[in-house]
């Protein structure tokens, strides 16, 4: 496919182009590892093995951006850019969310809220790059 | 025992040119050439016995390049701290240092050289160096997105008044409106400004953030016994530390949760104050780097001048002032206010203050921090003095 498939975390790639999740954990201790590497430091182990993960999480922190940076010319401003940690692991991930601004609730996003994610994608220069987009849990 | 950088070399001269962004009159190695020149100038030192350098921040200046303008005849060390932010700034001073006290070179300079026509924007290239597919895909592709993520956490979660970043930048304008250098200089800074100029990235506004300087600056390092033989008076650095520790790097936004909302120090500062066996309460200035205001804050809170909780008792203007401040912040003006060539006049500004050439004077300044670029997954900073207390 691309140069995603060349780094430790090709698995979470390959899952999220087949619309799931994948997170590593250590396949000795059953840590989670995130980033993906090659060894865990906390029992020594080398080797992950990947398991799915439900696209629930609550929001570690957030952004909305309104400055038109390079590389997102894809995006309509303002965009709202995430860190959510996945429910039940730990593993914070970086992604988009739909922006709650003028609908029902808060208009910011509010850290430790729940979110659910589906998957989409961003599209920069000929890349399309699947992407989380969480929204506010119902 | 005494730590063996401690009051063992010094900053015997200084340069630094800086324009506007987009504006340098000369190729931006030229311009390196002539703060180098101009250091060497102050200290009385033949540029052509400068036989170290060492930078940071990815500088595409290599050392070897030079040779032919300063004449150099031995190029024995060159080297240059990994990071490609402002991380690495004080942890360079660490390097020379080390290069000198090892006897690999005698007379160091530690540089920063950026001009938009040779080097691109710099914050474009901070970011080369960290972007990957992650940070793509949500739109993070700036350190202005990466940094406020971070201070709506520590705003947010953390119950930091948001407003506190208001007198930090106050002082810096305030700083800089006296000092002829400074891109400030003569203006009357008011707060609404900030309060009202554009979003860039919530919680960050335009003025908020550090705006980019095309410029050269350079400091000459040497052994504290060659300073004798120098015209200037020496500035000792009396510590330095770099690095980070677990719990915090280039994780993806899964640093330790305790570590998420600071500007990564607390190891750095930790072995600074072991190191030179000073507390905060030592320190009569300092030379913050503030890309962004609110990393000055996690800066200040990490380096142990206030806490989380008291944050706001303690970064108030009338503190932050060289004119009666117990807690005198970038006395030129800052990257804020002086000017952003990666942070290097903020080290100048040290050596000045502590020589008393600065344009807003510390009464009796003796010892100056300088806390390198905030949020960048290795950190660095350092303590300069005027006497080896
Ligand atoms: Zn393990």
């Amino acid at each position: 496919m691309n140069h995603r498939l060349d780094g430790a975390d090709a698995p979470y790639w390959q899952g999220l182009e087949q619309g799931r999740l994948l997170l590593p954990r250590c396949a000795h201790c059953a840590c989670w590892l995130w980033p993906a590497g090659h060894r865990c430091a906390s029992c020594g182990g080398i080797g992950m093995v990947w398991e799915e993960r439900p696209l629930r999480a609550t929001l570690y922190s957030w952004t909305r951006t309104w400055h038109r940076f390079g590389f997102t010319e894809s995006l309509d401003l303002p965009y709202v850019s995430v860190v959510a940690e996945v429910e039940d692991c730990g593993v914070r991930l970086m992604g988009r969310m739909d922006d709650v601004r003028n609908g029902a609730g808060p208009d910011n996003p509010r850290i430790g809220e729940a979110l659910v994610g589906r998957i989409g994608e961003t599209v920069v220069g000929d890349d399309r790059i699947p992407t989380i987009i969480w929204s506010r849990a119902a | 025992m005494t730590h063996p950088l401690y009051g063992t070399t010094a900053i015997a001269g200084v340069g630094l040119r800086q324009f506007k962004r987009g504006t340098a009159p000369l190729p931006e190695r030229s311009l390196l050439v002539e703060a180098i020149l101009d250091a060497c100038a102050e200290a009385g030192l033949d540029p052509a016995e400068v036989d170290g350098f060492v930078s940071y921040g990815d500088d595409k200046n290599e050392p070897v390049r030079l040779m032919g303008d300063l004449g150099t005849r031995r190029l024995s060390y060159s080297a240059a701290v990994w990071g490609g932010g402002g991380g690495g700034i004080a942890g360079a001073f660490g390097v020379a240092a080390g290069a000198i006290l090892s006897g690999q070179a005698s007379a160091v300079i530690v540089f920063r050289a950026l001009a938009e026509g040779a080097s691109g924007r710099m914050s474009a290239a901070v970011m080369a160096h960290h972007l990957n597919d992650h940070l793509l895909a949500a739109g993070l592709v700036a350190p202005a997105q990466m940094c406020a993520i971070r201070a709506q956490r520590l705003f947010e979660h953390h119950g930091v008044d948001p407003r506190i970043v208001e007198d930090l930048v106050r002082a810096s304008y305030h700083h800089g409106r006296a000092n002829p250098e400074a891109v400030a200089y003569g203006e009357d800074f008011d707060i609404e400004t900030l309060r009202t100029s554009r979003w860039i990235a919530e919680p960050f506004r335009l003025y908020d953030c550090s705006r980019e300087n095309d410029g050269a600056g350079a400091l000459l390092l040497v052994s504290a016994e060659r300073t004798r033989d120098l015209a200037k008076p020496p500035v000792y650095l009396l510590g330095c530390a770099q690095g980070t520790e677990a719990g915090w790097g280039d994780l993806m936004e899964n640093d330790a949760d305790a570590l998420y909302a600071t500007g990564g120090f607390r190891p750095v500062a930790r072995d600074l104050y072991a190191q030179t066996g000073l507390t905060p309460s030592d320190i009569d200035c300092v030379q913050l780097y503030e890309n962004f205001d609110a990393q000055g804050v996690m800066s200040l809170i990490d380096h142990g001048f206030c806490t989380v909780e008291n944050a706001a008792e303690v970064i108030r203007f009338d503190n932050l002032i060289a004119q009666g401040g117990k807690l005198p912040v970038n006395t030129a003006g800052g990257n804020l206010a002086q000017g952003f060539i990666h942070g290097i006049g903020l080290p100048i500004e040290a050596v000045r203050q502590l020589r008393g050439e600065s344009s807003n004077p510390v009464s009796g300044a003796r010892t100056c921090l300088l806390a390198g670029g905030p949020g960048a997954p290795t950190v660095s900073s350092a303590i300069f003095a005027s006497q080896v207390l």
